[in-house]
């Protein structure tokens, strides 16, 4: 085997560019103010081949060069021709990847290289980038520019500074062979000892397994009919494999077992005096309401037991869907941590019935201020860094598997700088019934079925992803937890096993997420009783990976898929066209039994009803003191027209067109509310509208609705925001709202009362009212929550230095749309439309934009007061069906939520959507204060615009709806508004444009 | 007859289910095949009548977009793909898929015989933004091109999604090549010009040129007007609710019963083909 050094860099000449060294230019102009003159770049191949340097110099334009536009060179440095490169360049970084670490292009390229060399089998290729830097100022330090560049946790980097370009000696980078793994034989695991060192083997493994729980598991193995049944398989009779004790672990963990929400809580409210006890928040308030749905209605097809809930949505076609946060991987690693929750999301659509369609994804981030000024806590990254990587690991992640981001949100709060929420969600399509006559949604295993592993590889990355996400985030964080997707290889996949599902191989699928292949067919082996797992077929990305590590990782873009015997030869044969590895590696049994051998060694034996429902319920304490807080008091005096323009650049409501447009919206050909809108295409849409069926006018809604400033008042209004928005959202496009559903995923600090922890139960009280109104909300509005997440531990530090997030909950929805030629967009349409508002304003402008946004310039007190509150949701509900309904009838084509920044934004962006101007009067719009009408965010409120003609019919249609009639659009550039008597403000359109869109627009030379 | 279409997949193309469905819009009978089922002789190119390479992200677009895809194309379906360029027959490549025919050779191809000598003479390259991006752009075609795909239309309004589509040929002089003989047959223009006098070969700004291309070009043909390649969609403007200004009313409507009359100004391009293989088998 040799190496060879492959580098190519782009030609120079006329219409030829540098683009890479572009963006990395503009990127240190924009984050770091560092103005260079020129970066120009260059990819490398390290090839570790059997094919000789000089074989692959003579087709290195076959492969990795593009001769037109690109100069390669063979154990040739780029930056070393100096024909291409005549100016000596001051600094030169170069980064590549550490080993281990997940390379696309390297696999990329390493399966070119064998379109062209067939016979190197063995070949692998590890790529990085060079980059040259010329005209630096003398203050640039080129370590810090090396940092700003690459992620030390997966990625290296090398320096050759101005000394050492002048001579041209380059520091290279080799090639990233990793360590030998040492493969170490399963090992007992002595649990007879001290509850403090029972504690200590929890904490020392990474276990996140508590003293009671380790003690259940040392009962477990005391057990005398349980020691008889292991002596017989031959293993250790009286304790716990290493294995047996990292998958229990993974599946008792607070991820997979999600035990606050099963916890039993006392809970006491000191305001009303309450005491009650709730036993499981989630089968108390999400589980119950939906199952009471669902006997009210025939399309709730499966609820809470799949990987995703499914809904039917016509005759022919299921649809389902599911979201997830990455969390605590996308701060250690932005991109990666965002990619892999993207194309995860995506496996669970996959994995649900007897496999799905992902046809749309939906990412909501919240991050800290990206004109983040203060300091920064240790091994935090700045949130502009943070957003750009989730926000280029998403984009990868979802445009290179060709589903369309059709809708989303960005919340930024200071207190997501400890942890970022990076919320991903995907809606999945299936066929009601497969050809072969079985129903898509239910899973048909029996025993003897051979489960195979199929897509990616076992290796040292994600172990113990599940685990330490149920961890606080601390400066030792294991980078072993951290991956990157690789989304072409799950695309593969995905292709094949779609193939595969309408040939009928599949009885049962499911995918590997956290927990890997001990959670996915611990939890598949559910439904037959058992299975025996052999961990020695389990194909490996490197040889030495102990058993308990390849139960237990979770490497990335693998799925879980059971095939009947008689099936195996051609599922097998499928996967080889597709050029998938499909590996069997268990067989479901009736056993009882989770059977994990080694070969012939069995390594683990455990009960699957052990496994399963072992775990102990957790008793918590609640108690609720509602937060004390200054009162907003608006200022005596206010300039209404600049507090517009302030509210529209605020990075909540500011435009996130930049960032969105990077996303592929609109792949397969059926995105009909798009996320921007207008005539410019540049107003904000309120919720997507695809008609996934080519030819076929019927559609789905997508929405979301997150408000978690609420929190800091009561997380009760924080919900009810969350659930009416997004259900406001849908009616604005006109959604059917006979059948829609919801996915309740909740963020939390850690609402478990400790020493780390003393405000607990305050927290978990947040956490108790959110379910009460949750409930309250989803019953009201007949929205049963189909599928939904927690995230428990969403903190960062310990002591004075804690961050602990605002609790969050995202409300995502999807729902049915009779016909999607009739919907309605934000933009104002035409001069003459006459503008309603559809709801009205109450005085709730506590924990409201503008208050903090105030309180920020000092020019309030606190951010006090009443927060929005939906009193009679049942009539709420009533009102929106009739607005829907006239939207579908198409007696209304512009309509827009009040949301962020209240009835004033809302006005402004529906202007801005349609360049033209409003003439507003918002006398009568609610029993509240001016301050309160304009700019508060009572729920509720919808702004539409009816065309005259439609006018009459309207009105005949929304009798006993609250509404106002607020003005007209006017073909001119202003937004006007007048409080009665008294006038408000009047601003331009152009400058109301320039506010929203310049404050987030992170590439203003884009372009350029 | 229904001419037969076969719609390439696999490794990271996703566009296949909507190019499949606008050739069976249209009167085709399109089918999405997997590459190897052609490379494992499973399935033979000669039984098709319309070749379609549709978009996506084949090997997630790494050592260049389409290079890998058209390697695969260029060393494993040469054979196939000769004999099917030489029968006369159209192809189509979109986005990814224009960008692996002009990585293959296949366009523009060579300029005095129609056999494909899988020589690259272009390139499309990262756009001058540096960004991926997904927004509606304006085109323009060339009314005296022989591309049999784009015969009639003069303007179309479509979205295009690619971080890599600025079109480069080595220099001036091949550009003023294919514009003598018409195979730069699509532009970006300004949609504020007058319809049909849109095209200039002098560079429009961003975003009305989304990634700079030269002489704004937004694809070509070969020179014999069969193999066709663009890097906007016009798949996806299959449907006028697809556009973005259909709530607003203003969508361009087209003169066809098709989808209940709801059919998008794309869609013509495919029926272009479609006619071509019926006409041409009277």
């Amino acid at each position: 085997m040799t190496i060879t050094r492959v580098e190519v860099s782009p030609k120079q000449g006329e219409g030829m560019r540098d683009v890479r060294g572009d963006v990395v230019q503009r990127q240190l102009a924009s984050d770091h103010n560092l103005i260079v003159a020129q970066v120009r770049s260059a990819v490398g191949y390290l090839i570790q081949s059997s094919i000789s340097s000089e074989q692959i110099a003579q087709r290195i334009d076959d492969i990795f060069t593009d001769p037109i536009i690109e100069q390669g060179y063979c154990n040739q440095p780029a930056f070393s021709d100096e024909l291409l490169f005549s100016q000596t360049p001051e600094l030169v970084i170069t980064v590549g990847f550490k080993p281990g670490v997940t390379d696309n292009p390297g696999k990329a390229a390493q399966d070119g290289f064998q379109t062209l060399f067939p016979e190197a089998t063995s070949t692998s290729i590890s790529t990085y980038i060079s980059y040259a830097f010329y005209g630096l100022p003398s203050s640039a330090n080129p370590e810090q520019i090396a940092a700003s560049m690459h992620n030390g946790l997966i990625e290296k980097a090398v320096i050759t500074d101005t000394n050492a370009c002048s001579t041209r000696a380059w520091n290279l980078l080799e090639y990233p062979m990793p360590p030998d793994q040492q493969f170490k034989t399963p090992a007992s695991i002595n649990l007879e000892t001290t509850d403090e060192e029972l504690l200590n083997i929890s904490e020392k493994g990474l276990l996140a397994l508590n003293l009671e729980e380790m003690q259940t598991i040392q009962g477990h193995y005391r057990d005398e009919s349980n020691r008889a049944l292991r002596t017989a398989v031959g293993i250790d009779p009286i304790a716990p494999t290493d294995v047996e004790l990292e998958c229990l672990a993974q599946t008792w963990s607070e991820h997979c077992k999600h035990k606050i929400f099963a916890a039993n809580i006392e809970y006491t409210d000191t305001e009303t005096n309450e005491q009650s006890t709730i036993d499981s928040l989630f089968k108390t308030h999400i589980m119950k309401p939906t199952h009471d749905m669902q006997g009210e209605v025939d399309w709730l097809l499966s609820i809470f037991h799949d990987n995703s809930g499914v809904i039917a949505w016509n005759e022919e076609w299921s649809v389902c869907m599911k979201a997830e946060t990455h969390n605590s991987p996308s701060a250690l690693d932005p991109y990666g941590g965002a990619m892999t929750g993207i194309v995860g999301v995506n496996r669970d659509i996959l994995g649900t019935g007897l496999g799905a369609r992902p046809i749309a994804n939906t990412d909501v981030f919240c991050f800290g201020p990206p004109q983040w000024q203060g300091d920064l806590p240790e091994n935090l990254f700045h949130p502009s860094r943070v957003l750009r990587g989730v926000h280029a690991g998403v984009r990868v992640g979802g445009n290179e598997s060709g589903i369309p981001t059709v809708n989303g949100a960005i919340v930024f709060d200071d207190r997501y700088i400890g942890k970022p929420l990076v919320y991903c969600g995907t809606v999945g399509l299936m066929p009601r019934t497969l050809p072969d006559g079985r129903p898509s949604h239910i899973k048909t295993p029996s025993p003897d079925d051979i489960v195979f592993m199929v897509g990616g590889r076992v290796g040292y990355d994600g172990i113990h992803g599940a685990t330490f996400s149920s961890l606080e985030l601390t400066e030792e964080s294991p980078s072993s937890a951290v991956q990157i997707g690789d989304p072409i290889t799950q695309k593969k996949m995905l292709d094949m096993l779609i193939e595969a599902r309408d040939l009928g191989y599949i009885t049962c699928i499911t995918d590997n997420g956290a927990g890997g292949l001990s959670s996915s067919i611990g939890e598949m082996a559910e439904y037959t009783g058992g299975c025996h797992i052999d961990l020695a077929k389990v194909p490996l990305k490197q040889p030495g990976l102990s058993p308990w590590e390849i139960l237990v990782s979770e490497s990335q873009e693998r799925m879980t898929v059971a095939v009947k015997q008689e099936d195996v030869a051609d599922f097998l044969a499928l996967a080889r066209l597709h050029e998938v590895e499909a590996t069997a590696v268990a067989t479901f049994t009736n056993s009882g039994y989770f059977h994990v051998s080694y070969d012939e060694i069995t390594v683990a034996y455990l009960p699957l009803s052990f496994l399963h429902d072992g775990v102990p319920q957790l008793q918590l304490k609640a108690t609720w003191t509602a937060p004390e807080h200054t009162d907003f008091t608006p200022p005596k005096q206010a300039d209404h027209g600049q507090i517009l323009l302030d509210l529209l650049g605020r990075p909540n409501i500011a435009s996130k067109e930049q960032w969105v447009r990077q996303y592929d919206h609109e792949v397969i050909a059926q995105t009909v509310g798009k996320p921007f809108t207008g005539i410019n295409r540049d107003g904000p849409g309120d919720a997507a509208v695809i008609a996934p069926i080519h030819g076929q006018t019927q559609g789905l809604v997508v929405s979301c609705g997150i408000n978690p400033r609420y929190s800091d008042i009561d997380a009760t209004s924080m919900v009810a925001s969350a659930v009416d928005e997004a259900v406001r959202n849908a009616v604005c496009v006109g959604v059917d709202l006979s059948k829609i559903a919801g996915l309740d995923n909740f963020c939390w600090p850690d609402p478990i009362e400790s020493k780390k922890t003393p405000d607990g139960q305050f927290k978990l009280a947040q956490l108790v009212r959110a379910n009460r109104e949750l409930e309250r909300m989803c019953r009201a509005y007949f929205v049963p929550c189909v599928s939904g997440k927690d995230s428990m531990k969403n903190d960062y530090g310990s002591g004075e230095n804690k961050i602990s997030i605002p609790p969050t909950l995202l409300f995502s929805l999807f729902g049915n749309h009779p016909d999607v030629r009739q919907t309605a967009t934000s933009d104002f349409k035409q001069p003459g439309d006459i503008i309603y508002l559809v709801g009205s304003s109450k005085e709730e402008l506590g924990a409201s934009e503008l208050a903090f946004m105030l309180r920020e310039q000092g020019r309030s007190q606190g951010i006090g007061g009443k927060a929005p509150y939906v009193e009679h949701p049942d009539q709420q509900i009533s009102h929106y069906k009739t607005l829907s309904t006239a939207i579908q009838s198409g007696l209304v084509r512009t309509a827009h939520d009040c949301s962020e920044g209240g009835l004033g934004v809302a006005l402004a962006e529906m202007c801005i959507g349609g360049r033209c101007g409003a003439e507003i009067d918002i006398d009568g719009t609610g029993d509240a204060s001016l301050w309160a009408r304009l700019w508060g965010e009572s729920l509720g409120r919808i702004v539409v615009a009816v065309a005259p003609h439609n006018n009459s019919a309207f009105l005949e249609h929304m009798k006993g709806v609250s509404k106002t009639i607020l003005g007209k659009v006017t073909s001119g550039n202003y937004l006007h508004i007048v409080d009665g008597d008294d006038i408000v403000l009047s601003s331009n359109v152009e400058s109301m444009t320039t506010c929203w869109q310049s404050t987030l627009d992170l590439s203003k030379e884009a372009g350029a | 007859m229904k001419p037969k279409v076969a719609v390439l997949f696999g490794f990271g193309i996703n566009c296949d289910y909507e190019t499949k469905a606008v050739f069976d819009l249209v009167g085709g009978e399109a089918t999405r095949i997997h590459l190897n089922r052609f490379v494992l002789d499973e399935q033979n190119l000669d039984d098709f009548d319309i070749l379609a390479v549709p978009g996506g992200f084949s090997f997630g677009d790494h050592l260049g977009s389409g290079r890998l895809l058209g390697n695969r194309m260029r060393f494993a379906l040469r054979q196939q793909l000769e004999r099917f360029v030489d029968a006369g027959k159209p192809i189509i490549g979109i986005c990814n898929g224009f960008q692996a025919l002009v990585k293959t050779g296949l366009l523009p191809g060579p300029e005095s015989t129609t056999t494909p000598d899988f020589i690259q003479r272009g390139s499309l390259t990262l756009n001058n933004s540096g960004k991926y991006e997904d927004r509606w752009v304006t085109l323009e075609f060339d009314p005296n091109s022989p591309c049999i795909w784009t015969k009639g239309i003069t303007r179309m309004a479509c979205p295009v999604r690619h971080g890599e589509g600025k079109f480069v040929l080595p220099s001036p002089e091949d550009f003023d090549r294919l514009e003598t003989n018409h195979q730069l047959v699509v532009r970006y223009v300004d949609p504020t010009s007058t319809v049909g006098q849109g095209r200039t070969d002098s560079p429009l700004p961003y975003p009305i040129s989304p990634n700079g291309s030269m002489r704004n070009v937004a694809g070509i043909c070969d020179s014999t007007g069969l193999i066709f390649g663009l890097m906007p969609h016009p798949e996806a403007v299959y449907a006028r609710w697809l556009h973005p200004d259909h709530a607003r009313g203003t969508a361009p409507k087209v003169a066809s019963e098709t989808i209940e009359g709801w059919e998008g100004e794309g869609l013509q391009i495919f029926r272009n083909a479609i006619e071509y293989v019926r006409t041409r088998h009277g």
